[in-house]
């Protein structure tokens, strides 16, 4: 089939589903193609954040305003709560080391307008009963939220579907060629092709491999990260948590804090969040392993470890299952929009690192706004796959 | 595996909506119904159909009901068992407390 569609997005995870609905619902005939099953990729195998604290002022920060401002339009819109949920975050700080540091950042952060605030160990404790005694202090913002990756693709797939998009899964792209009419051709392994003036590279970590069937250059890596999920328990705490150790050493590279060698080996930092099925799920590893999706003995261990260490009691929980998904991750740490310089209509929308469930939405505006050529009111050059310079394939 | 009566009548309960309310997925209460909505949405794999549901994603990790969920979706979609059920299990296959999975030996080689 290959008449009428006007955009093919090569990737159906939570970038591409969003991607698709905002285009579907600008009048577009969309048609998305995946590889593999439902959220078979980074976007199922994640925790559920719209997480600001971890984020620097700048883009990122303000894009997860944005985007959280667009979740709770589409629950109204939807009339889907996508388990919505508002329980706020700790980042918890062990030493004064650590203290000095927050202390800066969140000054910094408060400044770009977040809702954030130190509190001592009596008030961590207040609402984190079972933290380790040795927790001097945290961060507290309420606006930390979460949404469930499943309801929203799978909202973004019924409410796309409702306005024509297609889906096709289990179905690799193999080549991209630009036809003489400018159209793409979009060839699938099982033999069938698709026509149309635009496509959407959304495939993850694995944009480059789409990037390169029309010679460009994407530069994304997989990061892998393991995440355990521990069997369904009463919640122990008001809030989700996360740990100061590994965004300081992001923050100040000489910084005081030592990681141990098990975390630097496996980049582990802690985010403890409870899921909307009522089970935690505990994080997570930053491995630069390839593509393979593989969970480890070494990274559940680890894991677990980090979780005992500021939450003890949590070692008479079970575990049941543990996951691992590619973040896909680029050189500046911030997500690559737009449009290919020389490659017209050859669009990226890829890079989100961890921030893919938090920013699915605004990409997704975002995306179709430059599509359908309408006026954007942020600046999103920052944004660019052409920020990298050369866009030959080397 | 047998699995027993859900399964037989599967295939003409499948339009009666007095079944539908009928759990598949005891650990996550996921119905008959609701999975019947989910593969009709073209959600036609086993694990497709948890990540849409929740059925199997609960204590027991699937292994009551993921056999009955892949007869269901191969009767409603004609599909091959084979094609509708995962095709690897990783550890922990069962639930462990967390201190005891500490003392686990890391053979990762094993870990697929």
């Amino acid at each position: 089939m290959t008449g009428g569609t006007d955009v093919v997005i090569v990737g159906g995870g939570i970038i591409g589903l969003a991607a698709g609905y905002f285009l579907s619902k600008a009048g577009k005939r969309v048609v998305v193609i995946d590889k593999g099953g439902f959220a078979d990729g980074a976007s199922g195998a994640c925790d559920d954040m719209i997480l600001f604290q971890s984020k620097k002022p700048g883009i990122n920060l303000e894009l997860t305003f944005e985007s959280l401002e667009l979740y709770k339009r589409l629950i109204v819109d939807f009339d889907d709560s996508m388990q919505f949920k508002n329980l706020g975050g700790m980042v918890l700080i062990e030493n004064e080391a650590e203290l000095a540091i927050m202390e800066q950042f969140v000054r910094e952060q408060r400044s770009y307008g977040l809702d954030v605030e130190l509190i001592d160990q009596q008030d961590a404790r207040k609402k984190q009963p079972f933290l380790s005694d040795h927790i001097i202090a945290s961060t507290y913002s309420m606006m930390d939220s979460q949404i469930d990756p499943f309801h929203v693709m799978r909202a973004f797939e019924k409410q796309g579907s409702k306005l024509g998009m297609q889906i096709i899964r289990r179905n690799a792209v193999e080549a991209i060629d630009l036809l003489g009419s400018g159209n793409w051709k979009v060839s699938c392994a099982d033999g069938s092709s698709w026509e149309a003036p635009t496509v959407v590279n959304a495939a993850g970590a694995w944009a480059p491999s789409i990037g390169a069937m029309v010679d460009l250059s994407v530069p994304i890596v997989p990061k892998r990260g393991q995440i355990v999920l521990s069997e369904r328990i009463p919640p122990i705490g008001e809030t989700n948590l996360w740990n100061a150790k590994y965004l300081v050493t992001k923050l100040h590279k000489d910084s005081a804090t030592a990681l141990s060698e098990e975390e630097k080996a496996l980049g582990l930092s802690l985010a403890f969040t409870r899921s909307a099925g009522g089970t935690y799920l505990m994080g997570s590893t930053r491995e630069y392993v390839g593509y393979d999706k593989s969970t480890t003995i070494a990274g559940i261990k680890g894991i677990i470890n980090l979780t005992l260490g500021y939450l003890p009691r949590m070692s008479e929980v079970g575990i049941v299952r543990a996951m691992a998904g590619l973040r896909p991750e680029t050189p500046d740490g911030k997500m690559i929009l737009g449009e290919h310089a020389d490659r017209p209509g050859f669009f990226t929308a890829a890079g989100h690192e961890g921030d893919g469930i938090a920013l699915a939405p605004i990409t997704g505006k975002l995306l179709s706004d430059l599509v359908c050529n309408n006026r954007i009111e942020r600046r999103v050059d920052e944004l660019s796959p052409n920020r990298f310079g050369g866009t030959a394939h080397e | 595996m047998n699995c027993r009566p859900i399964v037989l009548e599967a295939q003409h309960m499948s339009d009666e909506s007095e079944n539908r309310d009928m759990l598949i997925c005891r650990c996550e209460e996921v119905t008959l119904g609701e999975i019947l909505d989910a593969i009709d949405d073209g959600f036609v794999t086993v694990k497709d159909v948890k990540r849409a549901t929740r059925a199997g994603m609960g204590l027991c990790q699937g292994r009551s009901c993921s056999r009955t969920i892949a007869r269901i979706i191969s009767q409603r979609t004609g599909r091959p068992l084979e094609e509708v059920l995962p095709k690897s299990y990783r550890y922990p296959v069962r639930p462990e407390k967390m201190a005891a999975a500490l003392s686990k030996e890391s053979e990762d080689e094993s870990d697929r």
